[in-house]
């Protein structure tokens, strides 16, 4: 179904109708696994994944070559080497998650790129070196799928790690950007696109961005659609801005769980806690 | 399979302390490449690619088969990748690493997601027979920067590749032999080039171009870009690694496409010069008794 | 390659007349020749003989990618990791590591070991006693003679304290050789029967008086150290240059002038 992105230039109203500068409803939760030492659950729009963290623990058997991981989905891990803690990731995308109901076998390059993305995407920001001669398993389940798929992984399984106390030096937010009109028209007036849903995906060029915490600096940046070179800059510039925008709603949702933590008597009101500034 | 071994304290240490002084470790600046030499076999097809010691082979092939049911309008392209233990110990045949789903991808998403081959001229009769071209990349020897190799590798294979031409008739389709027709060239509409910038220091601060299998191992992060002359980029990869500053990376792409405007003139001239070589004076030259057999 | 003899293949029959002959000293037969007795001398390897008149040997000089370590080979190793009472090292990559034990060090005792850390690289000798082939192979960075160190040891790492033997502190970097450069490298008297006179090049007139220190490890890798990062690069392309063209004396002076001139 080809997108009709000439009303766009009508009402500034894209499909869904929304601006181009809003993000969808981004819901997050943490905790919701019990038996997890970290664990998420995260919707941006109706992208919906869950993310349970173990460890970092000792690392299990040696299990033959990088490629192996969760059951059904791909696992790659990073790091390891020198005394850090290695990052396996599994993915595991659900058969229903999409429209088309397909079947993702264990050796889906596409999903071991995403799991090797979220990896050393996390790599950078984690104090691996903490714990030496171990192993931190990252367990990603998607379970719909409506564009920014591989920013909602990153950002879900950004929140479990700090639910499972992995010491790390800051967020890891990741969001999406496109860009109105497709490569082929060399449009000069075409406008950014913050948080593409799957129709925008499919249909527009658009980028996947992460930063580190408040700042500038880009952890993952993956472009897969043909793009004016001209245009990376406006598309980068909104991605990067929407990041930080995704790195409020995380701290957010972060600071909520931790409050009511307290507040049902889960963690001791202790000396540091009671400095926690809620704004 | 032995694992990948790490590189010494030493050469990690002096790798890094020499960059911040600007200095590499085979002398070379930044930006620049180490010599680049693209040749074509005697067959359509074949383009062999050498940086530094890098060496990439790439052949196209195409057969005729049956065309997805999905897609019955389109022909078939794949290209595939094999790192085998010729390369490195460390490769192991049929089961495949990290880097070589990621150079896989890479490809794919360079080449074959960004359009640069016509696959609907590839369909013969609409449905039931299609061409299915397909590209074998072979890593011969690993030096770093397998990517921009065999990226190059298989445009210039498939640029260089001839298939045999064909006719319709009354519903009869004809495969013509070489002999019968010359092959005619595939529908090629674009040629993206991967350049990838390696980053080092603490905040990535160094961007370094075509860095060997030492810096590649030393290194903290790194970002592919695919561009073609047009100034259109094909797809980025940085996945992960230590965060880099978005105005570095923006530079980083403008050096990109300079640097792709020079791989697609090499890829041009090289195929010029072998067109000239092929051409022996046309046909009635050809059937000349004083020739080699 | 410098030293001169005829080209051999494997299994020909080696000309008697080429066989030296010494009243007193028997015969002795170095690597890739085989005696089959009663008379007959087989090389296994392909490559160029020579022999030696004075000391009634002969060998056969060969330049292969795989090092087979031999008995009091120098090599230069890298730690791989620490167990109980040795440290496991690696020759070559791929290959099965050597033990080195903590105790081999000049003046090492059980309180006063060296500390290493994986990666790092020392340059050892492979003991008199191990590496046959039945054995992975045993390093030591000490003279069981004499109790000194003689130039073995740890390599250092700026910015960490090495432990005894030659304690080498500026920056320095390893660059892969061909093992018959390597040995040719090594040879007592290089520039004359190894040809190679690249080093000297860079430290005397031609190369401008260049410091630095280099560690040739037979199984083929050069460290090269110096105070600035700048010559290391130097001497580390032009050993390498040297060994890929296979350049004779001229062709090396050459060089050293032409890099001298470019990293200036």
């Amino acid at each position: 179904m080809p997108l009709d992105t000439s009303t766009y230039n009508l009402a500034l109203l894209r499909v869904d109708g929304r601006r181009w500068n809003e993000l969808r409803r981004v819901h997050a939760q943490i905790r919701t696994q019990a038996a997890a030492d970290g664990s998420s659950y995260l919707e941006m729009g109706h992208t919906k994944v869950m993310c349970v963290v173990t460890g970092p623990t000792e690392p299990g058997p040696r299990r033959g070559g990088a490629a192996a991981g969760g059951a059904g989905g791909g696992g790659v891990g990073s790091g390891g080497a020198g005394g850090k803690a290695e990052i396996v990731v599994g993915i595991v995308i659900a058969g229903f998650s999409s429209v088309d109901r397909k079947r993702y076998g264990r050796g889906d390059k596409r999903t071991l790129e995403l799991a090797s993305t979220v990896s050393n995407a996390l790599a950078a920001s984690l104090h691996t070196n903490l714990f030496p001669h171990s192993q931190i398993n990252i367990s990603l389940h998607v379970l719909s799928q409506d564009g920014s798929l591989l920013a909602a992984l990153i950002n879900a399984a950004t929140l479990a790690c700090v639910d499972a106390g992995i010491p790390m030096t800051d967020y890891v937010a990741a969001c999406t950007a496109g860009s109105t009109s497709t490569y082929a028209a060399n449009d000069e007036g075409a406008d950014p696109l913050l948080d593409l849903n799957h129709q925008e995906e499919q249909e527009l060029p658009g980028l996947t961005v992460a930063t580190l915490g408040n700042s500038d600096r880009v952890a993952v940046l993956v472009c897969e659609s043909r793009v004016q070179i001209s245009r990376l800059e406006g598309m980068l510039a909104v991605g990067v801005d929407g990041c930080k925008q995704m790195r409020e709603i995380l701290d957010r949702v972060v600071r909520e769980k931790g409050v009511r933590m307290i507040q049902e008597g889960t963690v001791e009101k202790g000396v540091g806690l009671g400095d926690i500034d809620m704004d | 399979m032995p694992r990948e071994v790490d590189p010494s304290l030493n050469e990690k240490q002096f790798v890094t302390q020499a960059l911040e002084e600007n200095l590499r470790l085979d002398g070379r600046e930044f930006d620049q490449y180490r010599p680049l030499e693209l040749t074509f076999g005697e067959q359509y097809g074949v383009a062999d690619v050498t940086l530094g010691k890098t060496r990439i082979l790439a052949k196209a092939t195409a057969e005729v088969t049956v065309p997805y049911a999905d897609r019955p309008l389109d022909g078939i392209f794949t290209i595939a990748t094999e790192l085998s233990p010729m390369t490195s110990p460390s490769f192991e045949v049929n089961r495949p690493t990290e880097t070589e789903v990621l150079l896989s991808r890479l490809l794919e998403k360079t080449v074959r997601r960004s359009g640069a081959l016509d696959t609907e001229s590839l369909c013969l009769v609409a449905g039931q027979k299609c061409w299915s071209v397909r590209v074998d990349v072979h890593a011969l020897s690993h030096d770093g920067n397998l990517t921009d190799a065999a990226c190059l590798a298989v445009v210039a294979a498939l640029r260089h590749f001839r298939k045999p031409d064909t006719s319709m008739d009354a519903g009869v389709l004809t495969v013509y032999t070489p002999a019968e027709r010359e092959p005619v060239p595939l529908s090629w509409l674009h040629s993206p080039f991967c350049v990838t910038w390696s980053f080092f220091g603490e905040e990535g601060e160094t961007a370094v171009l075509d860095a060997t299998w030492l810096e590649e191992q030393v290194r903290v992060g790194s970002c592919t870009v695919s561009l073609n002359r047009h100034g259109e980029i094909c797809q980025i990869a940085k996945l992960g690694g230590t965060p880099v500053n978005a105005v570095v990376l923006l530079q980083c792409t403008g050096v990109a496409l300079a640097k792709v405007k020079e791989f697609d003139e090499l890829v041009d001239r090289r195929l010029t010069e072998d067109l000239k070589r092929r051409d022996k004076g046309g046909f009635m030259a050809e059937l000349r008794a004083e020739n080699d057999r | 390659m410098a030293p001169d003899g005829p080209l051999v293949l494997p299994g020909e029959t080696i000309d008697p007349s080429l066989v030296p002959s010494h009243p007193k000293n028997p015969l002795r037969l170095g690597p890739g020749l085989r005696h089959i007795p009663p008379t007959d001398i087989v090389p296994t390897v392909a490559g160029q003989l020579i022999t030696n008149p004075v000391k009634n040997s002969m060998w056969i000089e060969y330049n292969s990618n795989r090092y087979i370590p031999s008995p009091n080979d120098l090599i230069l190793a890298q730690i791989l990791r620490s167990t109980t009472d040795a440290y496991l090292c690696l020759i070559t990559p791929y290959s099965a590591p050597a033990t080195l034990p903590h105790l081999a060090f000049e003046g090492a005792t059980k309180k006063t070991r060296p500390q290493l850390a994986p990666g790092q690289l020392v340059y050892a000798r492979i003991t008199p006693a191990s590496a046959n082939r039945h054995m992975d192979p045993e390093l030591e960075c000490v003279s069981a003679t004499t109790g000194k160190a003689d130039g073995l040891g740890p390599i250092g790492v700026v910015g960490t304290t090495s432990g005894s033997g030659s304690g080498s502190t500026g920056p320095g970097c390893v660059f892969d050789i061909s093992l018959g450069f390597a040995r040719r490298l090594l040879m007592a008297r290089s520039r004359e029967d190894g040809g190679v006179g690249v080093l000297e090049m860079l430290g005397g007139e031609e190369g401008g008086g260049l410091a630095f220190e280099t560690a040739v490890g037979r199984n083929g890798r050069v460290w090269v150290g110096s105070e600035s990062a700048r010559t290391v690069v130097l001497v580390g392309r032009a050993l390498q240059e040297t060994d890929r063209a296979g350049l004779g004396m001229e062709g090396q002076r050459r060089l050293v002038k032409k890099l001298v001139r470019e990293m200036k």
